[in-house]
């Protein structure tokens, strides 16, 4: 064997700032979705402002408040008229819930197992850093994709209140409704980093946690169609976000959105309780 | 840690995962600015336990210390001294090199002091996306993370797979400067020439179970020499094998060729009988009693023996 010996003056390593690294990197890496969910956030709500002169002279009252369409949407509207009406259905109706919570599970359900196969899991936990934190910062970053999602939303809907004329938005409530949609998505957040905790692929657990959001929102629709099925309604999470209702009916259950809260909240501890005691795969 | 307790200490260590017991009870200690080679074939059981010594998997039994701290109690402060290289370095395809080690150095929370010095002698790439890189070039970016904080441990899965023979020396150099500055390395291999180059001492696993924990000369001294003698009379083989140290006779024409481990002066005794025309010794290569262990364990006791 042989041996080298070289004098070398390496400084002692001036410790660092961590600053987050994880949760800004589970953004970094739900840029595709977030920025999907994003764009047709705006875009909606931009589209409703431009459309909005041409479809409120429409006659669809008979339409929109049919029992098929209100099944659709999560709620039921007797009174359809005025801009407040089309936003809540474009923006805060169940159909949209589907789209903003699928968004949703799509960056949670991927935010660990990206990490599992693009090979910087292992690396990272071999580093100062406890699975705990690891995984809270991912979910901290989820939210924070949430967050922006629905930030957006509120954006464009104050650009439409420069567009349409006499919007007649009562922001307090439009603020309640967007309480509720986040309630929702944290719901989607913490189901998907439940899933994401034990399954290494990352299209497999946002399309599990995507499944189940989907579900939900069948047995919304199911259960609103048929007094048969009305058993249904409870067991869906859109039954606990009824964002319409605060937003075009100036009303809310207030614990209905806690449902969702406390649901998530629920799924993301045991995500991170499988995430702590299980063996981690290779790259 | 105490001063007398080694770097690595690994006790009666099992892991099965489900039915399947991919490590079976292993036990070996490295000691403070060694470079201890981990060797085995394919699934033997040595990724497991370098996972296991990172808390990335959990032993089913028995203990791993690292720095006196244990891998699973004491892993935060054990991942603040150690530098940790993947068997296969896997990164963001979408990240540049300088993005993956500014985000390795800041959850290492450390400045990477040996930044510089590794980006030059590797001659390293960090402008371009990860997923233009070449398997080679991800290596290096792996070596590179590993070392970049100056960790006192490195703990290496196969160090130099991927790496051109040329960096391989470049990598075998930094190691032993490593070393001479106290660093303890544990590193697992497959290039046996790489192991015999840096190692101090190897531990062998084959299908889970510690076949044998030597140091490399003592490896060697048991290799032997391989020998070729051209005699100018007959000789018959029985002669030869009767020999102490003589193994593995094998003739071809009028030459025989032999393993002799141990001391030569009963051969050339044995040998000055006859008429030697040509007499030929070299060291046997290492790899052959590594190959040996990574044989049945039968074959591998006889070697050991």
């Amino acid at each position: 064997m042989a041996t080298t010996t070289m004098a070398k003056s390496i400084p002692v390593p001036k410790k660092r700032a961590e600053a987050l690294a994880v949760m800004v990197r589970t953004i970094i890496n739900a840029r595709t979705p977030l920025s999907i969910g994003i764009f047709y956030g705006v875009l909606f709500a931009l589209l409703l402002a431009g459309l909005y002169p041409t479809i409120s002279q429409a006659n669809l009252g008979a339409y929109i408040s049919s029992s098929l369409l209100s099944s659709l949407l999560g709620g039921h509207i007797t009174n359809f008229s005025g801009f407040t009406v089309f936003l809540g259905i474009e923006l805060y109706s169940a159909f949209y819930g589907l789209f903003f919570g699928g968004v949703l599970a799509w960056i949670s359900g991927a935010a660990l197992p990206n990490a599992i196969e693009n090979g910087t899991l292992d690396l990272a936990l071999s580093r100062p850093i406890a699975r705990t934190r690891y995984y809270l910062e991912s979910w901290l970053g989820v939210l924070i994709c949430a967050a922006a999602i629905g930030l957006a939303i509120v954006f464009a809907v104050w650009i439409d209140t420069f567009l349409v004329k006499n919007a007649g938005i009562n922001w307090q409530w439009l603020w309640i409704t967007q309480l509720v949609q986040w309630a929702f998505m944290f719901f989607a957040a913490g189901l998907g980093m439940l899933f994401g905790s034990f399954i290494n692929a990352s299209r497999a657990a946002s399309g599990i946690t995507l499944g189940i959001i989907a579900l939900g929102y069948l047995f919304n629709t199911l259960g609103g169609l048929s007094d048969q099925f009305k058993w249904l309604l409870k067991a869906s999470p859109f039954y606990y976000a009824p964002a319409i209702d605060p937003l075009v009916f100036h009303q809310l259950t207030w614990w209905y959105p806690w449902v969702l809260v406390i649901a998530g909240l629920v799924c993301g501890i045991a995500g991170l309780v499988i995430f702590n005691l299980r063996d981690l795969p290779t790259t | 840690m105490t001063t007398q307790e080694p770097v690595i200490v690994i006790d009666n260590f099992h892991k099965s995962y489900g039915k399947v017991q991919a490590v079976k009870g292993i036990s070996m200690r490295v000691e403070q600015g060694e470079i201890f080679g981990f060797l085995g074939p394919n699934g033997a059981g040595k990724t497991t336990t370098i996972r296991c010594m990172l808390d990335v998997i959990r032993p089913t039994s028995g203990t791993l210390r690292v720095l006196g701290l244990d891998a699973q109690r004491d892993k935060m402060e054990l991942h603040k001294r150690v530098g940790y290289l993947p068997g296969d370095v896997r990164l963001p395809g979408q990240m540049t090199g300088k993005q993956v080690i500014n985000y390795f150095s800041r959850l290492q929370g450390l400045e990477p002091v040996l930044l510089n010095d590794l980006v030059a002698r590797f001659d390293v790439e960090v402008k371009r996306p990860i997923k233009g890189y070449s398997k080679g070039m991800r290596q290096k970016i792996g070596i590179v993370l590993a070392f970049m904080c100056d960790p006192d441990v490195l703990i290496l899965d196969e160090p130099t797979a991927g790496l051109d023979p040329l960096l391989q020396k470049v990598f075998n150099e930094f190691l032993l400067e490593e070393q001479a500055r106290g660093k303890t390395v544990f590193m697992s291999s497959h290039i046996m020439s790489d192991v015999e180059k840096v190692c101090h001492r190897v531990a062998v696993i084959r299908q889970g179970e510690l076949v044998t924990v030597e140091e490399v000369e003592a490896l060697r001294e048991k290799a032997g020499q391989r020998v070729r003698v051209e005699f100018g009379d007959t000789v018959a083989p029985e002669e030869l094998t009767r020999i102490p140290g003589v193994s593995m006779v094998s003739k071809s024409n009028s030459s025989y060729h032999f393993s002799v481990s141990g001391s030569m002066d009963p051969l050339i005794k044995a040998l000055s009988r006859h008429e030697v025309v040509r007499l030929q010794a070299e060291e046997a290569p290492l790899e052959e009693v590594f190959l040996k262990f990574y044989e049945e364990p039968e074959k591998a006791t006889t070697v050991a023996q």
